[in-house]
């Protein structure tokens, strides 16, 4: 099998939706937009690009990225300080709990499935609590010991995001199973747009900005009835 | 996994009385001398925890009651992927380390929910007399796998015309003999069976 293809199936295998890495029980801010009446089918797409330019990449998307590169280079200290940075960026509790759970349980799901020393390394750090072990830099972590590209690393996690996103849109009825798929395959260019500039950005940089979504986070947080964590 | 500590699950559908069984059930293991918390996966609210601790107050720390969300999918949360319940439980148990029985309500559901042997070592399908007395007979993996089946609600099966006879003979035969409990979660009948049958797991798949 050649180096590509093998990397080609780790990632199908990070980004199926069968991964058990907890995924299905976010919404990424979906619901809490739900509640407020903020969002409709017809503007859900746009709500979905909207969080992956503003949000998720330049926030996990580019955790990844660094963590990525820190990790290939066996870099720990770089690698702590990248989630440390990205768990401090999530203003809301929930936000900050539903990474490190789905980035503590992918981690717990990886090691026996990929191993390698670099997981066993993490691994360690994040039980010692030496760093918080946030979704985004375990994946980084689990795509380096893979061998995985850095750029095919955030294209997957990023679509990995918009398939839970979708897929929490179909159980809030903002979409139906065709659509959903239209709209994932419409994601695509911004995506690979969201891709390229979190192989860009720097670590200062690092952080999303969206008071409207933080603000709705906060809502569901506190709201009576729930179906998502987040 | 803590090895000390023993993991049970509680499925069954809507309304048949797991979280009642979970509240008559604790006392009774606290009386045993054992260290219970709760973990339950409610479908929408935060309805099942609030009941268990408000029920359980003085009995038991309301910091050890509780609610994963699942995403509107139960068995999944149980099943396929028990990450979040994973994770919940290994929270509770860093907060709390004499903690040596976690039980984990399952979200109401329909009759093929099973637990994965990893989140539990051990688990209950609670059926409740007013759903029918030919419950048993549709079978499902929940009536016919789990390791203990409890009919609930054995005081109310004279107005809903439900032979318990007939539902424990056929619970009998489709489980092939695997223990059937009948209780009553108000007045605590059945409760002491359904812990002896809990207790006899500890240690054993640790």
């Amino acid at each position: 099998m050649t180096a590509a293809l093998d990397s080609l199936l780790l990632c199908l295998q990070l980004t199926d939706s069968a991964f058990p890495s907890g995924l299905y029980t976010l919404s990424h801010g979906l619901e809490g937009f739900h509640q407020a009446k903020a969002v409709d089918p017809d503007s859900m797409p746009a709500l979905l690009t909207d969080l992956l330019r503003h949000s998720v990449g330049p926030a996990d998307a580019t955790a990844l990225a660094l963590a990525h590169l820190a990790a290939g280079a066996g870099d720990w200290d770089a690698v702590v300080e990248v989630d440390q940075r990205l768990h401090a960026s999530k203003l809301n509790r929930e936000l900050r709990l539903a990474a490190t759970r789905t980035g503590r349980q992918m981690l717990e799901t990886a090691r026996p499935a990929i191993g390698g020393e670099a997981l066993e390394h993490y691994a360690e750090l994040v039980a010692a609590k030496r760093t918080p072990g946030c979704q985004a830099v375990a994946a980084a972590v689990v795509y380096a010991s893979g061998r995985v590209a850095a750029e095919q690393a955030v294209a997957s996690d990023l679509f990995a995001f918009a398939v839970s996103f979708t897929g929490a849109a179909l159980r809030l009825r903002l979409t139906d199973h065709r659509r959903a798929q239209a709209t994932l395959r419409a994601t695509a260019p911004v995506i690979r747009e969201v891709t390229e500039a979190a192989l860009a950005r720097e670590l200062a940089d690092l952080g999303g900005c969206v008071p409207v979504a933080d603000a709705m986070s906060g809502r569901h947080e506190r709201s009576e009835a729930r179906m998502f964590a987040t | 996994m803590t090895d000390h500590v023993l993991r049970v699950g509680f499925a069954g559908p809507v309304g048949s009385g797991k979280t009642a069984l979970i509240e008559a059930l604790v006392p009774v293991l606290i009386d045993r001398g054992r260290r219970p918390a709760v973990i339950t996966n409610d479908i929408y609210t935060q309805e099942d925890a609030r009941h268990v601790r408000r029920n359980l107050a003085g009995l038991l720390d309301p910091a050890k009651v509780v609610g994963v969300e699942t995403g509107a999918c139960p068995h999944t949360a149980v099943r396929d992927d028990p990450t979040m319940n994973l994770a919940a439980g290994a929270e509770l148990l860093e907060r709390f380390p004499d903690i040596d029985t976690l039980l984990y309500e399952s979200g109401g559901d329909n009759l093929t929910l099973t637990f994965s042997p990893v989140l539990v070592d051990m688990f209950f399908f609670v059926l409740d007399t007013a759903e029918g007395e030919k419950m048993p007979r549709k079978r499902g993996p929940g009536i016919t796998d789990s390791d203990v089946l409890v009919i609930n609600k054995i005081d109310i099966a004279q107005y809903v015309r439900c032979d318990l006879d007939v539902m424990t003979a056929d619970a009998d035969r489709v489980r092939e003999g695997r223990p059937v409990v009948l209780t009553n979660s108000l007045t605590g009948e059945g409760l002491e069976k359904v812990a002896e049958l809990l207790e006899s797991y500890r240690g054993v798949t640790a």
